[in-house]
């Protein structure tokens, strides 16, 4: 389905423009939109945080809850869910709004964070309910999808 | 690279082609931010590249020729585990990370960030890109696999064995026409979609992002790492492929 294909937004262009990413949950970048981030219980993993319109997020392990690394050819893999300026983030069923954040994204911008963890799409999820980039070792690291605690869904030993 | 005549003093490449991803009207939307997050997010900027940048549809083609000879070892590997014989496990884990840091860590990440983004809205190839996606992520699951499991115990295990030649069987199965249709189908709507001074900006960008990832231009050392395993699983002689005809009769 076309337009089930998850996308980046912009960061750090030369008018930093937010747009409607399908997996953000919120509309084109202005004043007064929203960023969902909520909950869905996905094949497979279980209930983890995904955007307002259904689509797993993840996080990358290099980024240690500091900072957003996935830059470059990794972002067009991951795309990072970015914060519109002026967008407000807004908590779905299950979400904590006390860990949700933002960080700086290195190319300009703000990447929505999740207790510290900046959240990103993947590419391979083509439909919303999937969550296909779980505990994929990729772009120079590992990358799990979220319980809505904010721990990582990593492998049992 | 030489800045066209019409750009700004002062305003880089990166600019420029955001700017023409986000302002153009062939790519409203999502589709071209997608692009101007991958020309812009990242804290260090990618060094000047000294040459121009070949065509980005070339520069993408070239590393399915790499992905090509990683199919053709892992053809022959394939043939090897399933007539009993030895297979080293340092090579198809080789070969499994070249396809895991080459083609499925930058390659198609370029595709995923640049090209298909742009074909989202033609009806003509949307249904293709969307296949085209799942494949990547099916063959990382592959990938991850072969990974795991190319290990000297695995390869002196009946079990992982079969599963190994099984896994990359299936790998090459789908990325045989996968890489075709994208040669012949997808890159072409790339190239017909994007405006040709964009393009010409993108095969530069292409280029510096592979300097950003790996700190040189990996092609080459990627063509002699594959070759390499070539010679070592024996099939790096070209000459060995050319079969032996008599006179020809289409009848026999």
């Amino acid at each position: 389905m076309l337009a089930a294909v998850p996308l980046a937004v912009a960061a750090g262009c030369a008018s930093p423009v937010a747009t409607g990413q399908p997996a953000a949950g919120g509309t084109s970048g202005a004043k007064g939109t929203e960023v969902t981030v909520t909950t869905r219980s996905l094949p497979g993993v279980g209930t983890v945080l995904v955007t307002g319109k259904g689509y797993a997020l993840y996080m990358f392990e290099p980024d240690r809850r500091r900072a957003v690394t996935c830059t470059g050819v990794c972002a067009g893999t991951w795309p990072p869910l970015m914060l519109p300026a002026g967008a407000a983030l807004a908590a779905g069923p299950g979400v904590k709004a006390s860990l949700l954040g933002s960080d700086p994204a290195p190319g300009g911008g703000r990447v929505v964070t999740y207790g510290g963890w900046p959240l990103y799409t993947y590419t391979g999820d083509v439909e919303p309910g999937q969550a296909t980039g779980q505990a994929i070792d990729l772009n120079g690291g590992e990358w799990y999808v979220l319980r809505p605690s904010g721990t990582p869904l990593e492998p049992g030993p | 690279m030489t800045a066209p005549p019409s750009r700004p003093a002062g305003v880089g490449r990166r600019v420029i082609l955001c700017g023409g991803l986000l302002g153009g009207g062939l790519v409203a939307g999502a589709a071209g931010a997608s692009a101007g997050w991958a020309l812009t997010g990242s804290a260090d900027p990618a060094p000047a590249s000294a040459s121009p940048g070949i065509p980005p549809d070339d520069d993408l083609m070239r590393e399915h020729g790499v992905l090509k000879r990683v199919l053709l070892c892992y053809r022959e590997m394939t043939s090897r585990i399933q007539a009993g014989g030895q297979v080293g496990a340092a090579d198809l884990h080789d070969a499994a990370l070249i396809i895991h840091d080459y083609i499925e860590g930058f390659h198609e990440g370029l595709e995923e960030g640049f090209v298909f983004p742009r074909l989202r809205k033609d009806p003509a190839v949307a249904g293709t890109v969307t296949t085209l996606l799942v494949q990547h992520a099916r063959g990382r699951v592959l990938t991850q696999f072969l990974l795991a499991q190319a290990t000297a115990g695995g390869m002196n295990s009946g079990g992982t064995r079969t599963q190994l030649a099984a896994a990359m069987q299936a790998f090459v199965r789908m990325y045989e026409p996968h890489e075709a249709r994208e040669d012949t189908v997808i890159f072409p709507a790339f190239r017909r979609v994007v405006p040709a001074q964009e393009f010409a900006d993108l095969g530069q960008h292409f280029a510096d992002l592979e300097r950003q990832q790996f700190g040189h231009d990996e092609f080459g050392p990627m063509v002699d790492r594959v070759a390499g395993i070539e010679r070592r699983l024996g099939i790096y002689d070209l000459s060995q492929f050319t079969p032996e005809v008599g006179p020809f009769s289409p009848s026999a």
